[in-house]
């Protein structure tokens, strides 16, 4: 494998690595949120609530 | 946690308040043109009223007239005489009603907020636009540019929260043309790249990054394919580039063209989600052109992400596997281990909410939390993050050969798709919820 492949080889692994990592923190938001509405802890009037 | 990972999660901090800051900013903008266009709406019935004869009542007898109106049409829904429920009535503040009544001239904000809604320049084009100019006159400081750059997948979590408004059975409706559509498609483009690259006599290596590139899911497809078909450093440059140059160019341009064509919301999602490559530039133009595009789009997205694995799989197949040289040992693959290294798992916490829907455990309320507020919080901060990372200088890295087969097949995907989901129409690809 000539040096130029490995290069994107390893671009494309850090590419993956970094959107796991990603995916992961997306999950973990997603679950906060889905809580926090099932819980009653946010409702319509907490968004409108952010606005004048 | 060590300094030096502290230090990096310090580097995003500027970039991402920024981006919250500029993605509040564009909400409030929203917020405000959204209430003085039914704030217009209410003055023109009022006037229209008042022409057939109805004479300008006091501000309390107003509203009263329309909480009496509600209650009736309430009653009758109730009795099963009237078959929808009615809305509640919208009734205009006590000072922008007198000076109605007064003027008989709507007040030139709401105007305002008509015409902007008019132009579909709401939250989405505002911090796209809005940060691409900023980003290609005055820039951001190099403090600022890892946050942003952070910011744009805060896209997903709208994403995944959006699946609280499917139910199976409609996913499977709209998802399965949408497999058609995608498997139609990504083949199609693979087919006419190929054609395309042969004729300009082209290297595999930039055919095959292009090929994965234009047909599936842009840049992140291009990344994993480059250095299984060995394409060269420039050659993929100018891939990116050039898939870069065409999803800004559609973002900006193709919900203009949807309205131009007529096309329903519905079957423009399926449009954007079968031409546009890149996710957060497809969610923002379906976005921009209505929530029941988004709705369509975002099955079509989550079919075609999917494929990213069986892309990079039918690549080692062909270029390292099929394509290897009588003198060269043949390699093994690894099916599964490519599938749980290239899938991206945000998508299950999709299929998640939507079992959870199925299962009735979200209210309308929560769908409402999820899909008409959470979500544009989410994707306000994401569409600051793509456009504050729009910079001409980047896309002036799109050239050469692989420019030429790029837009050339990604033109023709677009035109075609255009077509084909026109034909198709509404009702397939029209997503209706629990």
């Amino acid at each position: 494998m000539n040096e130029e492949t490995r290069e994107l080889e390893e671009k494309a692994k850090k590419l993956f690595s970094e959107e796991r990592k990603e995916d992961i923190w997306v999950l973990i938001i997603s679950a906060i949120t889905v809580i926090l509405a099932l819980t009653g802890i946010i409702t319509k009037k907490t968004f409108v609530s952010l606005f004048f | 946690m060590s300094a030096t990972s502290q230090g990096g999660l310090l580097k995003y901090i500027p970039g991402l308040i920024l981006c919250m800051i500029l993605g509040w900013l564009a909400l409030q903008w929203d917020h405000s043109i959204k209430g003085w266009q039914k704030d217009y709406k209410e003055c023109q019935k009022i006037l229209k009223a008042n022409a057939k004869g109805e004479p300008p009542f006091g501000f309390d007898e107003y509203k009263a007239k329309r909480e009496e109106r509600y209650k009736g049409q309430l009653a009758l829904y109730k009795q099963g005489v009237a078959k929808g429920a009615p809305k509640k009535p919208y009734i205009l503040e006590k000072d922008v009603y007198e000076s109605l009544v007064t003027t008989k001239e709507i007040p030139f904000k709401l105007k305002f907020g008509e015409k902007m809604i008019q132009f579909q320049l709401t939250y989405v084009a505002v911090l796209l636009l809005g940060g691409m100019l900023i980003r290609n006159t005055v820039g951001i400081p190099d403090l600022f540019k890892p946050g942003t750059v952070l910011a744009r997948p805060i896209i997903k979590p709208g994403i995944v929260l959006l699946g609280g408004y499917y139910v199976w059975s409609n996913l499977f409706k709209v998802g399965l043309v949408a497999l058609l559509l995608v498997i139609v498609f990504i083949f199609g483009t693979v087919v006419l790249v190929s054609v395309l690259g042969k004729k300009l006599k082209l290297d595999k290596g930039l055919i095959g990054v292009m090929a994965a590139g234009t047909g599936v899911c842009g840049v992140s497809a291009a990344v994993a394919t480059a250095p299984i078909v060995k394409a060269k450093p420039t050659d993929f440059f100018y891939a990116v580039g050039t898939i870069l140059l065409f999803g800004t160019a559609a973002l900006f341009t193709f919900p203009y063209i949807g309205k131009a064509l007529g096309m329903s919301e519905p079957v423009f999602g399926a449009w954007v989600g079968t031409s546009i490559l890149n996710t957060a530039q497809l969610v923002a133009a379906a976005s921009w052109y209505g929530h029941d595009a988004l709705l369509t789009a975002n099955i079509i997205n989550i079919v075609r992400v999917g494929f990213i694995p069986v892309v990079v799989l039918y690549c080692i197949w062909f270029y390292l596997i099929k394509g290897a040289s009588a003198e060269e040992p043949r390699k093994k693959m690894n099916t599964w281990q490519v599938v749980v290294d290239k899938f991206p798992i945000f998508i299950l916490g999709f299929f998640a909410m939507v079992t959870l829907n199925e299962f009735g455990v979200f209210t309308k309320e929560h769908q409402y939390i999820f899909g008409k507020q959470f979500l544009k919080i989410f994707f306000a901060i994401g569409f600051a993050g793509v456009g504050l990372n729009i910079a001409f200088e980047d896309l002036k890295k799109a050239g050469g050969k692989a420019f030429v087969i790029g837009v050339s097949a990604a033109l023709f995907k677009a035109v075609l798709s255009a077509i084909v989901v026109m034909l198709i129409g509404t009702e397939v690809f029209f997503v209706k919820g629990r």
